[in-house]
């Protein structure tokens, strides 16, 4: 707390994932999907760090990476200075990160109770004793805004915004640090939302709590963020400060992304249905370069690009506060 | 019109021993014109899923029943009408799929998670159509293409292996794929990012203006109701609260419910000022709310009076617009 707001909380070092996996109807062969290739970036404390891109862009997969989830291929991932190796179960450094999912629904053990549920953690760390669970429960319930009587409910009993915010009571049950929040909201009605983004933003305020906010919903971005991680393809296209990202990004997808949501209108909804490539989820594939692995991932939906863009790989580069990873940004040096 | 609903109860035993129960569905009608796209918008927990799986006589059997009212559908020419409702089980197979489909928001629900998604639709396919499986394959890709999924390179790929997002699309391809006459979309958006969202808003539109479906999109999405719909209808623990075209709802709501939830949306206004609280509608929904005998939104109400503790009807404001609410001017 005494270093002050600029310290390193989380540190991600030429992290990757590749799955193998698919073999495609015409052609058996395994494939490899890259799902996070080659990430790198540093998130401080205090920071709302967002993570944003579209579906299969590999977001998931990091905040499965960052908790330990799933085995990394290569990289590392630094925890204020202290490399993180889930395999060594240092329960003390994993209790101080926290997740909640995307998914509320595959997220909850179906056959327990839903005070055992939100329990489970904060007993497990020995931040309370069972015989409190219910008690602890409850008072996470109201915290999230649930009526107290669900605590001796089942999962299934729940309607999917009551399960989301069943899941964001679990994780908050332990006191966390850094919170990893995997589009909290995304599957919540307008007022409980309204209700869950206060409630993130009080906890954020009160408790020097840190986030990693992963969505795709960029009017959420700019509500909550400080900065912007845009990811494409498993790789980080920008980093940018949340108010200089929305007064115009450098990277060229980054400005798609923008003005999809400045498009979002009545209107203009039909002209969206030709629009768009449909290679989009197999986009190491489609772009060829999985082979000598080079050229940049963004290529073949790119309005900017040059032949330079497919013979090398551009790679993270400053620009002031920003990082791009593109040869030819929007940038004017004026 | 190619879907009336009339009167629809459904109800939900919370003890089935005891004859427990409340109306999840409380006496719910409405129609939809072929082509016609109504929201059905409100927060988790008023109902609308089941709303949806019941249109279907999808909903959870044991613990609930229509117990009264009728669903009626007819395909777009007008040759076929059914009541879902008097359907005996073993026909709604071939009603279902065919002449009224769903998108489940539960993704789960409908992938078998140890078939590969390519197989799961052309198994779709064949349950009703005779055609040759290598035409099948054909239609399942290009139906997983129109959701921007390459089909070839996934059609062996099982539901696991996809992005939450991609699972989506793969259900959607599954619920279109067969042209029903009507569509129940329940949430079908609210997984995934907003580039693919616009392209599933953008497709369904196409499916209703190139093939007349009708389609009952459920939300709490105000905005994407605005988007995609025509109409209209808040729903609240069970009832319909408001009905109208979708402009005069969001650009003026009458009922209490209504008001309160177009104030509590983050938007992306000029004058935006970030991490402002935004309005929260106090309380929760909890199933109490269900019960009848006072108006259902009366406890979070901040309009209300002694006379909501009646039941209160669904009144008539003007042509097309209805609300219940005793408090209107
Ligand atoms: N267990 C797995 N086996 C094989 N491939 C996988 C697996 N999990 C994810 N993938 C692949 O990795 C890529 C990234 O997936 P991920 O779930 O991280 O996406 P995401 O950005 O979170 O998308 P969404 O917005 O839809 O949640 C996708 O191409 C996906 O198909
Ligand atoms: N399988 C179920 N068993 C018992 N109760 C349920 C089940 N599914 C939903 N409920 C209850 O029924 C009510 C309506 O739920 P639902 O239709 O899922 O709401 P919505 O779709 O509007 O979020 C809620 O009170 C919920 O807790
Ligand atoms: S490097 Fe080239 S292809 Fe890649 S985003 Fe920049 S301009 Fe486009
Ligand atoms: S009837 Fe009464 S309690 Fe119900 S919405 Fe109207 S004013 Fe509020
Ligand atoms: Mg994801
Ligand atoms: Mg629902």
């Amino acid at each position: 707390m005494d270093n002050g707001k600029d310290s390193e909380v989380l540190s991600i070092n030429k992290l990757s994932k590749h799955y193998s996996g698919y073999g495609s109807l015409f052609n058996f062969k395994k494939n490899i999907i890259k799902a996070v290739d080659n990430v790198s970036f540093n998130v401080y404390k205090g920071d709302i760090f967002s993570i944003v891109g579209e579906t299969g862009c590999g977001k998931s997969t990091l905040s499965k990476l960052i908790l330990g989830l799933t085995n990394r291929s290569s990289g590392e991932i630094f925890y204020k200075g202290n490399i993180l190796n889930y395999n060594l179960k240092k329960l003390d450094l994993r209790k101080k990160i926290q997740i909640v999912f995307q998914d509320p629904y595959s997220s909850l053990n179906p056959k327990k109770k839903i005070y055992k549920i939100v329990s489970l953690p904060a007993i497990k760390n020995k931040i309370i004793k069972k015989k409190d669970a219910l008690e602890h429960s409850m008072q996470m319930l109201k915290k999230v805004g649930l009526d107290e009587n669900y605590v001796f409910k089942f999962p299934h009993e729940l309607s999917g915004g009551q399960r989301q915010r069943i899941s964001i009571a679990r994780s908050l049950s332990v006191n966390p640090e850094l919170l990893v929040l995997d589009e909290p909201v995304s599957a919540l009605d307008v007022s409980v939302s309204a209700q869950i983004l206060n409630l993130l933003l009080d906890l954020h305020e009160k408790n020097d709590l840190t986030y990693i906010f992963i969505t795709h919903d960029l009017r959420l971005v700019r509500h909550m963020a400080d900065k912007v991680c845009v990811m494409y393809g498993g790789k980080i296209m920008e980093i940018s400060p949340v108010d200089k990202f929305f007064d115009g990004p450098l990277h060229p997808y980054s400005r798609v992304l923008l003005e999809s949501i400045l498009a979002y209108g009545p209107k203009n909804i039909l002209q969206f249905a030709d629009a768009g490539n449909i290679n989009i989820n197999n986009i190491n594939a489609a772009t060829g370069i999985e082979k000598n692995n080079r050229g940049c991932v963004y290529y073949n939906l790119c309005s900017r690009r040059e032949v330079q863009c497919i013979k090398n790989e551009p790679e993270l580069k400053e620009y002031g506060d920003v990082q791009v990873n593109c040869f030819f940004p929007y940038y004017s040096s004026v | 019109m190619s879907l009336i609903i009339n009167d629809l109860t459904v109800k939900l035993y919370t003890d089935f021993k005891k004859k427990e129960f409340f109306n999840v569905a409380d006496s719910v009608s409405f129609g939809v014109q072929n082509g016609e796209i109504i929201a059905v918008v409100g927060e988790s927990g008023s109902g609308k899923s089941f709303l949806g799986l019941s249109l279907m006589r999808l909903n959870p059997p044991y613990i609930s029943e229509i117990s009264s009212g009728s669903i009626l559908i007819s395909d777009s020419g007008g040759f076929e009408k059914v009541d879902i409702v008097k359907l005996k089980e073993n026909q709604l197979s071939g009603v279902r799929g065919r002449l009224i489909s769903m998108i489940f928001q539960d993704p789960n629900v409908s992938l078998n998670p140890v078939i590969k998604i390519g197989e799961q639709i052309v198994e779709a396919i064949l349950a009703h159509k005779k055609m040759k499986k290598k035409d099948a394959c054909d239609v399942a890709i290009h139906y997983l293409e129109l959701m921007r999924i390459d089909g070839k390179a996934r059609f062996n790929s099982y539901p696991h292996e996809l992005s939450g997002g991609m699972r989506q699309r793969v259900m959607i391809a599954m619920a279109m794929v067969l042209e029903p006459a009507v569509l129940v979309a329940d949430e079908p958006t609210t997984a995934l990012d907003v580039k693919t969202s616009l392209q599933v808003l953008a497709l369904i539109e196409k499916m209703r203006f190139e093939k007349n479906v009708s389609v009952l999109f459920i939300t709490h999405d105000l905005s994407i109701a605005r988007n995609i719909s025509d109409k209209t209808i808040v729903f609240y623990a069970g009832q319909i609260m408001e009905y109208g075209s979708t402009e005069d709802i969001i650009n003026n709501p009458m009922h209490p419910y209504s008001i309160s939830l177009t104030k509590s949306v983050h938007g992306l206004s000029k004058d935006y000022a970030p991490r402002e609280r935004l309005f929260v509608i106090p309380g929760t929904l909890s199933q109490s709310d269900f019960k009848s005998g006072k108006c259902r939104f009366y406890n979070r109400c901040f309009k209300k009076t002694k006379e909501c503790l009646n039941e209160i009807p669904l009144l008539k404001l003007s042509s097309g617009r209805f609300a219940r609410c005793v408090n209107i001017q």
